[in-house]
């Protein structure tokens, strides 16, 4: 019995009992009381009739006095009967109507709910602690792609707004601490189906406990966590934590491929984009010199990575500890460290702004990052500007600063993340992107726009095993070679091509980018492609349906049944005797 | 003393004394069972059965389960005779009667096995 059933059962024991004493009181009156029927014989209810007469009553329905008119003494009872049974009614009535309204039967009630939301869902769910900017988008980014995610959150009006909102899968979503285990199991933690846990709250200390509360109770999952402080990040590392995504540190090592390869920073965006938005724009980041305003964990971050190329920094923030720090440092020595807060147009004027190449406003205050933006554009209108955007609200006032580069700590975060857990391949074609020559990420995105035009691709992995790529396993094993050429080919239209590009082969820990179409697929291979969604669904038909690949292979449509091979065979026999005889081709 | 228990196990061994008497005497003879008496047992039936909700414990569970076992066969004695008497217009016979009280034969087992019970989780209760 769940707590909910059983929660009203022993609710509704003294009100069930009152009513059941209130009727048989009230039947046993009736019965008893003396009456006279039509002829003026002494009378008696039977127990059917006053069950019959009680009923009637005792829900205010009353069809009168029925089946003879009452006596007195039986009307005395009718009294009784009334007051006893309508009273009765109002308690339980009243007490019903008390539980539905019990913040704890409520509560009780929403658990329940929950559990069941979570016992509907068919294969994996991913559990994301923290529905906040990051963990909204992700699980948007998830459920887009199939993949069911539950949600656990402190704050209930977040909670509470989940049912509201249009997602393509239905997300059980549960309030509570997620710092609490016992949260955690019944959020479904050690759940068979759970798969991954990502730890995406505010707070460094909440994700890190979530972590440690993971890998203790359900150890062969994947956790992913947020960490935006260094202790923390080498803490959750030290105990297994598989991921964890720093937003600056990710944000800095995307702004590096930005200023030191452009198309493959473009490259980079296109794949770990929203799959059916535009395509972005390539971005030139100028050498030079650069000021930076803040010099935080996002400002330190960036500026490590300006330190690798040719260019000139000097450096705004308020501290005098964090100056003479830097100014103590010999790496530093080409560039300059001015105290003052950077929305002045004199300090950034003393800074060097009218000749600058580049700003980062990095300060952990949207407010005066805007003002920093504001003041330097009018300095020097050409400046290419990096903004921090700290909260999700003020998405429009950055949009229309129009910075070249904005950067939104959540967004950034689930994009990462995003791509660890629907494509982890893609983390490794672009650490081995990153080793190519420029030209190369050129050629790259000449060939995806050639296939895909004009908008962000999906990214999908085939596997090649028995359980995502049926037919193809089958072909396999009769030992036919089936090339990359063969899967680009659509299973409709066989000299068409589909709108897909492969951009990676995994082979026994090999990996090969770009593979070409001639390469011949082996068993257990997992090929990374990007392409449109309907380049993704026809390929699933010629990986799982033996009928599309044969046609592939070979041009012709196979069929299933017994009845129609044998007319088959027979229509081809006769086509042989009938055709002209010609010489025979010397086979190869 | 637990006022629960206390409330609880009369109303259990009432049932079954109830309908012990009710099943008490020659099968087929009318006089010798009470119109009121089968009232009486359905009534303490109810009140049992209700008293054993939303006990999660596997023996509530069988408790609950012997209950309603047990007001299966007296609703279907009461509606017998009901129709019998209310709806068909007939005196009672030797044939109705001995359906009925082999009816509430079967809820006095039930009941006899809802007593056993009890005595089972008393005597299983370490103090």
């Amino acid at each position: 019995m769940s707590l909910v059933t059983s929660l009203i059962m022993r609710q509704m024991r003294v009100p069930i009992i009152i009513l059941i004493m209130g009727y048989s009181i009230s039947i046993l009156g009736m019965v008893l009381a003396s009456g006279v029927d039509d002829q003026g014989n002494p009378w008696h209810m039977s127990f059917f009739d006053a069950f019959y007469f009680v009923s009637y009553t005792a829900t205010t329905i009353g069809f009168g006095e029925i089946p003879y008119t009452l006596s007195n003494e039986q009307r005395t009872w009718a009294l009784i009967t009334i007051y006893l049974t309508v009273i009765a009614w109002f308690y339980s009535l009243g007490k019903i109507v008390s539980l539905v309204q019990d913040p704890m039967f409520r509560e009780a009630l929403k658990a329940n709910q929950f559990s069941q939301q979570l016992a509907r869902i068919p294969d994996t769910f991913i559990l994301i602690c923290g529905f906040g900017e990051t963990g909204h988008a992700l699980a948007k980014a998830l459920t887009e792609r199939n993949i069911h995610t539950v949600v656990i959150e402190e704050n209930d009006k977040l909670i509470q707004t989940l049912p509201l909102e249009d997602f393509p899968l239905v997300i059980p979503g549960i309030r509570g601490d997620a710092r609490d285990p016992e949260k955690l199991i019944q959020a479904g933690l050690q759940d068979k189906k759970c798969a991954a846990i990502i730890a995406v709250t505010a707070s460094d200390e909440t994700n890190l406990k979530i972590a440690v509360t993971s890998k203790l109770l359900h150890p062969e999952i994947c956790v992913v966590c947020r960490s935006e402080i260094e202790e923390y990040e080498s803490n959750m590392f030290s105990f297994g934590t598989d991921f964890v995504v720093n937003p600056f540190e990710t944000f800095a090592d995307i702004f590096g491929m930005a200023m030191h390869s452009p198309s493959l920073h473009l490259l980079y965006d296109w794949l770990t984009g929203v799959p059916n938005t535009d395509l972005t724009n390539p971005i030139y980041v100028e050498e030079g010199h650069w000021v930076i305003c803040g010099f935080g964990r996002f400002g330190h971050d960036l500026y490590k990575q300006l330190l690798k190329s040719n260019v000139q920094v000097t450096i705004i923030d308020p501290s005098e500890k964090k100056r003479e720090e830097f100014l103590g440092r010999p790496e530093n020595k080409n560039n300059d460290f001015i105290i003052g807060t950077g929305f002045d147009a004199h300090t950034l004027t003393v800074a060097g702004v009218t000749k600058a190449v580049g700003l980062i406003s990095g300060t952990d205050n949207d407010s005066n990052n805007l003002s920093i933006i504001m003041t330097a554009r009018e300095l020097n209108p050409d400046l290419f500007i990096v903004a921090r955007h700290n909260k999700k609200s003020n998405e429009k006032l950055f949009e229309a600063t129009h910075a070249n580069i904005i950067m939104q700590p959540s967004e950034i975060i689930a994009r990462k993340i995003r791509t660890l857990l629907v494509s982890p391949l893609m983390i490794a074609f672009l650490n081995k992107a990153r080793n190519q020559n420029p030209s190369w990420a050129n050629i790259t995105i000449s060939r995806i726009m050639g296939a895909l035009g004009e908008s962000v691709p999906s990214i999908w992995t085939l596997h090649v095993n028995g359980d995502e790529a049926r037919a193809l396993c089958q072909v396999l094993r009769l030992g036919r070679v089936i090339r990359v050429g063969n899967l680009l080919q659509n299973p409709r239209q066989r000299e068409n091509q589909l709108e897909a590009v492969p951009l990676m082969l995994k082979r026994n820990q090999k990996l090969l980018l770009m593979p070409t179409n001639d390469i011949a697929i082996k068993s257990g291979d997992q090929i990374l492609f990007c392409g449109t969604p309907g380049a993704l669904r026809s390929m699933q038909w010629s990986q799982n349906d033996i009928h599309s690949l044969n046609y592939i292979m070979t041009y012709e449509d196979t069929h299933d049944s017994f009845i129609w091979r044998k007319i088959h065979q027979l229509i081809k026999q006769s086509d042989r005797r009938n055709r002209p005889r010609r010489k025979r081709h010397i086979m190869k | 003393m637990n006022r629960e228990k206390v409330v609880f196990s009369f109303f259990m061994i009432l049932a079954l004394t109830l309908n012990f008497g009710f099943f008490a005497g020659e099968v087929d003879n009318p006089s010798h069972h009470n119109v009121y008496e089968l009232f009486a047992v359905i009534v303490v039936n109810l009140i049992a059965t209700v008293l054993k909700f939303g006990d999660r414990s596997q023996m509530g569970a069988m408790l609950l389960a012997t209950s309603l076992v047990a007001l299966v066969q007296l609703f279907s004695a009461a509606l017998v005779w009901a129709y019998v008497v209310n709806i068909q217009g007939e005196v009672m016979t030797a044939g109705t009667m001995s359906t009925i009280i082999s009816l509430s034969g079967g809820a006095m087992i039930a009941n006899f096995i809802s007593v056993i019970l009890l005595i089972i989780e008393t005597s299983m209760m370490r103090h």
